[in-house]
């Protein structure tokens, strides 16, 4: 028995005009809860897909209890006790918790060679309990919350008597209640020998469970330290790789008159009670864990999904917003937060995507005039700067940084007055995203009232000029700059009660 | 935890609900039509109204099983006409063919049809709605061509073959038992064995079903050849039962064998469905068809009351969902 | 904020005008020409080409909508009991006493109202496909007209609604200048106008075309709309030419339209082909089928060709697709 059950050295993964990995290490002690941490695009996720089989590594040894192996594929992984929780859960909707255990290595009848229903139904349950759940076995997938069907997919890999148990952001999605039912399970499996891979990116995952951390940067290892031996800062300073104040450029908007204002607004299911105001020139930023309610209250705002109570005020007129287009028209423009999902027409040009969302200001009476839109994408296109030469090129052909700046340039196309950032530097590499924050600055130096959500704490420091804190679909805390820290913002994140204001 | 035992019960009961509402109507349906005309219930009736709704679900199965995988089959029409026609051709020759041989010959004229289908949607990846309107008119032509633009009629046709669909076993009707063998075949094939069980994990969600290790295109094959296979062996039943083999038979009865899904609760999006619920389907579509005329309905309001009670159907499913949806919504505190 | 200057002009490149699909759509034509007047000795000539395309051409309205539905990565299959439907109401309501001209309004007003109905259905319940949202209405559609006729045929139209089906302005028949007519409109609102604009965005991408202030839902009635109209344009010109009509008529229409927009190089996988590809497949398709009955070849043979070149021009679209998307990865 080694100390390790599983190591890795020398891990090198290239794509097509990318290193996602190079020369990576990482080991992972038996029975301990590692967690591995970085910022978007560090390498995390192709890292765990290497340890899963799902990608073949193009240099480098892994040594499993010792021995050193290699995978074919994901099922070769999972025949060795390696099993992932994905972030995403990935399972089938319409049939059973126990079918859903055990697709795959379903349990067979040895005489009559059917399936042993009986035998599944119950091993799902004794899975379950072991869990601390009391769900019934029989139950449809699709009517669970994302929490039970994580332990669900935690019952799936035990169910295969995993050795090793990756979890990639599996709190992204759950309440504090929630989360802390998932710490509890994550221990107690550590306490039965299973050892985990821990992802995340709440320090306050970090500090409650893990043993150690190792942390990842720009497609490289940068170190792996005892939890107990590692400060916050020192820890920042390791994801970010550089004093934060340098990615943001020096303020020099003023802050004017109020351009819009939510009164109590609500929507079911999702967030209540939220009452704010915006002033020309100034950058708001909204934070919060994930699945507070950030996006889908920024979506009723540009009236994706409209709001169920409450109003709101532009300019000091009451508005309704049915669809983003009144959204637009009125001056309220939005940066979604999956440019690929909701933003570009990736096999589309640059150009046409950048006048998307102002075809009318190209056309008379409905007919587009071809050259104007030509002359006013290449315009829009050098001012935010994408890197390419012509503004024929197909999105697609765009690294995640431009094809971003593509995004902001068509919100710039459009007449208007608020702008809303939703997460804009998600998977953006640190050169684009001091690009950005550039924009940023520069559209509130110029009057524009920027509404900025974000999950990294840093770029919200860095940024607002106030801070407003979400919470499990309420606003726990508004802040000027000068008071915010860390600390208050992960406080406020992590209480529902609304503090007194 | 509490509250999503409630929420589980809710949508079990709306399962269970549609499959006894379903027989709930069928059985209101019989009440009325014997109501209006005593000669409903009566043995010589029943036992018509079961072999003519046989074919109907041996068909709705099969289809059953490519709406899982999220597909849809045209062509089942044309693909029974030219089995059909085939067996009747041949038999026709040879009058002396065991009825069995002449089944056997039928299924596998099918069989070739659904692989064809099944290629093309697995292998070019062809929407399975293209591509099977293209094969339809491919196989309605080739029904033509081999048959000469003629028809195969009763007197062609050898006594053993025609007794097929006129015979029974055990007192049941051959093609009934046929159906109930079927029947009972699919229960256990998608219930209990593990190819059965990918067939639903495919429709359901063919991203995770690679991620397991699920041969996606063996799958697909499979339910467009199960599904061609089928609707060979109904082309040769059907030929036996009306005795004549013509090029435009069963013209537009995949429309009547997806209705039947839709009404048993096979859900077009995928990986939903069973097989009480279908063949529920096909016995209330059997009653409509026999039932309309006994009480003076005209044959012709048949297809438009067909339509209606899909799209209430259709439309009563989505509200369901949506209404469960919200409901999920409406149980998140804040 | 920068200096980099990003080119705006493309030069024009005589490669990319002749890697055009529409290119291999008129050499088809051609080859089909050649085989025609080969086989019949008074095929090419200017009255038998264009009276050629009375024959063919009622049906091709609707390829008009349903190249924009394709692209939207939709489909219609019931605008052949839409055509039918439309027919017989206009038949009925003539022999009621109702004007002609009338019952013209009345045949296009229905056709109208199926394709909203359908667009309505699409819009208000988003998890339906339009799969099974029109394969519902084309029973429907078709199931109505029976229980109106059931199986009888009506007609006796006035004499000069056989304009529409058998008339000529000068000496180009009547249908074929409203079909080019209609096919300049539709080349350009698809190609030249916001509205088509945004109908290649939402086959390519729903999402962020409705995040890019695209009005989904209102595109997609017009566009179902516009798909039952042209079936009553074509309900209006195939009763003309018949002089009666039945609740059967315009079987498999749907089939000959879907078959001609592949053909045209419509992807089914949305957001692609040209409006122009689907009209000059419906000239290939139809002096196909003009040239087969030249030659006696019976109707059935027709059905086959019909089904197997809608099969073809798929699987090369799609393959081409797959290259294409290859030679993308591998760079």
């Amino acid at each position: 028995m080694t100390e390790h059950i599983l190591e890795l050295n020398g891990i090198t993964k290239e794509f097509p005009g990318v290193k996602a990995l190079d020369n990576v290490q990482f080991e992972l002690k038996t029975g301990e809860i590692h967690a591995l941490m970085g910022e978007n695009g560090a390498g995390k996720s192709t890292f765990i897909k290497v340890i899963t089989g799902v990608h073949q590594p193009n240099e480098g040894r892994i040594k499993l209890e010792g021995e050193e192996i290699t995978f074919q594929g994901p099922k070769d992984a999972n025949a060795k006790g390696i099993a992932a929780i994905y972030q995403h859960v990935t399972n089938y909707p319409d049939l059973s918790i126990t079918e859903n255990i055990y697709m795959g290595h379903e349990k067979i009848n040895k005489k009559t060679r059917m399936i042993n229903w009986k035998e599944m139904h119950q091993d799902a349950k004794k899975l379950l309990e072991s869990l601390g759940s009391k769900l019934d076995p029989k139950t449809e997938m699709s009517v669970l919350s994302v929490a039970q069907q994580q332990i669900v997919e935690i019952a799936k890999a035990l169910s295969s008597n995993a050795k090793i148990i990756i979890m990639d952001e599996p709190t992204a999605a759950l309440t504090h209640r929630e989360s802390e039912e998932l710490y509890k399970i994550t221990e107690r499996l550590r306490d039965e020998g299973v050892s985990i891979i821990f992802i995340s990116h709440r320090f306050e995952d970090m500090y409650r469970l893990a043993d150690r951390v190792t942390v990842f940067r720009d497609s490289q290892y940068i170190g792996t330290w005892n939890v107990v031996d590692i400060t916050n800062d020192d820890l920042i300073v390791a994801m970010v790789g550089r004093e934060i104040k340098q990615l943001f450029p020096d303020k020099t908007n003023i802050i004017k008159e109020e351009v819009l204002r939510l009164e109590k607004l609500g929507q079911i299911g999702r967030f209540k009670d939220i009452s704010i105001n915006l002033h020309r020139g100034e950058i708001l930023g909204i934070t919060g864990l994930v699945g507070a309610g950030r996006s889908e209250l920024c979506q009723a705002m540009f009236g994706i999904e409209p709001y169920d109570e409450g109003a709101m005020y532009f300019e000091g007129t009451r508005i309704s917003i049915d669809n983003p287009t009144d959204a637009i028209k009125l001056g309220i423009g939005y940066l979604p937060e999956d440019r690929q999902a909701q933003s570009l027409i990736l096999q589309w040009e640059i150009k046409q995507n950048i006048t998307l969302a102002s075809l009318a200001q190209y056309s008379k009476n409905g007919w587009l005039n071809e050259k104007k839109e030509r002359e006013i994408a290449k315009e829009l296109a050098e001012k935010v700067d994408v890197k390419t030469n012509s503004v024929f090129s197909l999105a697609s052909s765009l690294s995640g940084g431009n094809q971003q700046k593509v995004s902001v340039a068509k919100l710039l196309t459009t007449d208007l007055k608020v702008i809303i950032f939703d997460e804009p530097t998600k998977g953006v590499d640190i050169g684009a995203k001091s690009a950005i924050y550039q924009i940023i600055v520069d559209l509130a130096s110029s009057g524009y009232g920027i509404i900025m959500v974000s999950s990294e704490m840093p770029e919200v420091l860095g940024l607002s000029d106030r801070i407003a804190v979400m919470c499990e679909g309420r606003l726990t805390k508004v802040m000027g700059n000068e008071e915010a820290t860390q600390e208050k913002i992960l406080e406020a994140a992590m209480t529902k009660e609304m503090a007194v204001h | 935890m509490k509250d999503n035992i409630l929420q589980s019960l809710n949508l079990e009961k709306i399962a269970k609900f549609r499959e006894l509402g379903l027989l709930g109507f069928i059985i209101l349906l019989a009440i009325i039509i014997q109501l209006l005309n005593p000669a409903f219930l009566t043995f010589g009736n029943l036992r018509d109204l079961l072999t003519n709704t046989a074919i109907l679900s041996i068909l709705a199965l099969g289809m059953m099983l490519v709406l899982i995988t999220r597909g849809i089959d045209l062509s089942i029409g044309a693909t029974l006409a030219l089995s059909g026609m085939i067996t009747a051709l041949t038999v026709s020759a040879y009058g002396n063919l065991h009825p069995l041989l002449a089944i056997l010959l039928g299924i596998m004229v099918g069989i070739i049809c659904g692989v064809i289908l099944g290629l093309l949607v697995s292998k070019i990846g062809i929407l399975p709605i293209i591509a099977s309107l293209g094969l339809m008119n491919v196989f309605r032509g080739l029904t033509f061509w081999v048959g000469g633009g003629e028809w195969v009629s009763a007197y062609q046709m050898p006594p053993s073959f025609k007794s097929i669909a006129t015979s029974s076993f055990l007192g049941i009707n051959t093609l009934v038992l046929i159906a109930v063998v079927i029947f009972l075949l699919f229960y256990y094939f998608v219930n209990n064995t593990i190819t059965g069980r990918q067939i639903y994990a495919v429709g359901s969600n063919p991203d995770s079903a690679r991620v397991s290790g699920i041969n996606q295109t063996k799958i697909l094959i499979l339910v467009y050849t199960i599904m061609g296979g089928l609707s060979g062996l109904a082309g040769v039943l059907w030929v036996s039962k009306f005795a004549s083999a013509q090029g435009d038979t069963a013209t537009g009865y995949e429309l009547t064998v997806i209705a039947a899904c839709i009404l048993g609760g096979v859900s077009i999006a995928g990986g939903v469905g069973k097989v009480t619920g279908v063949l529920l389907g096909a016995i209330l579509l059997g009653v409509l068809s026999n039932g309309l005329p006994l009480i003076n309905v005209s044959p012709f309001w048949q297809m438009g009351i067909e339509g209606m009670i899909i799209l209430i159907a259709v439309l009563f499913n989505t509200n369901v969902k949506m209404l469960v949806e919200k409901n999920n919504l409406l149980r998140r505190e804040i | 904020m920068s200096t980099r200057t990003i080119n705006h002009i493309q030069d024009f490149s005589w490669k990319r005008f002749f890697l055009q699909w529409e290119w291999m759509l008129i050499l088809l034509i051609i080859a089909i020409f050649t085989m025609n007047s080969s086989l019949s000795p008074y095929f090419l000539n200017y009255i038998s080409i264009t009276d050629a395309t009375m024959t063919f051409l009622d049906k091709a309205f609707i390829v008009f909508p349903m190249v924009m539905i394709m692209i939207m990565r939709e489909i219609d299959i019931s605008v052949g009991s839409t055509v039918a439907l439309s027919s017989v109401v206009m038949a009925v309501a003539y022999n009621a006493g109702v004007p002609m001209v009338l019952a013209i309004m009345i045949c296009l007003l229905v056709g109208a109202l199926c394709g909203l109905f359908n667009g309505f259905l699409l819009v208000k319940y988003k998890e339906l496909s339009a799969v099974i949202v029109t394969l519902s209405t084309m029973i429907l559609y078709r199931g109505i007209a029976y229980m109106i006729l059931e199986n009888q045929s009506s007609g006796g139209f006035p004499m000069w609604f056989s304009f529409f089906g058998w008339g000529y302005v000068g000496t180009i028949p009547f249908i074929l200048i409203l079909f080019l007519l209609l096919a300049v409109i539709f080349v350009l609102v698809l190609q030249k106008t916001i509205f088509g604009r945004h109908i290649y965005a939402i086959g390519s991408n729903p999402i962020a075309s409705r995040f890019s202030g695209v009005k989904v839902d209102r595109v997609k009635l017009i566009v179902f709309t516009l798909a039952g109209l042209m079936a009553a344009i074509t309900a209006v010109f195939l009763t003309s030419r018949m002089g009666s009509t039945r609740p059967n008529v315009a079987n498999m229409y749907e089939l000959d339209v879907i078959a001609m927009v592949a053909l045209g190089g419509i992807s089914t996988a949305g957001g692609k082909g040209k409006m122009l590809g689907a009209i000059l497949a419906v000239f290939v398709i139809g002096y196909l089928q003009y040239g087969l009955g030249l030659i006696n070849v019976p109707a059935q043979s027709l059905l086959v060709i019909i089904g197997l070149l809608l099969i073809i021009s798929v699987t090369v679209t799609n393959l081409r697709m797959k290259g294409k998307l290859k030679k993308k990865t591998s760079n």
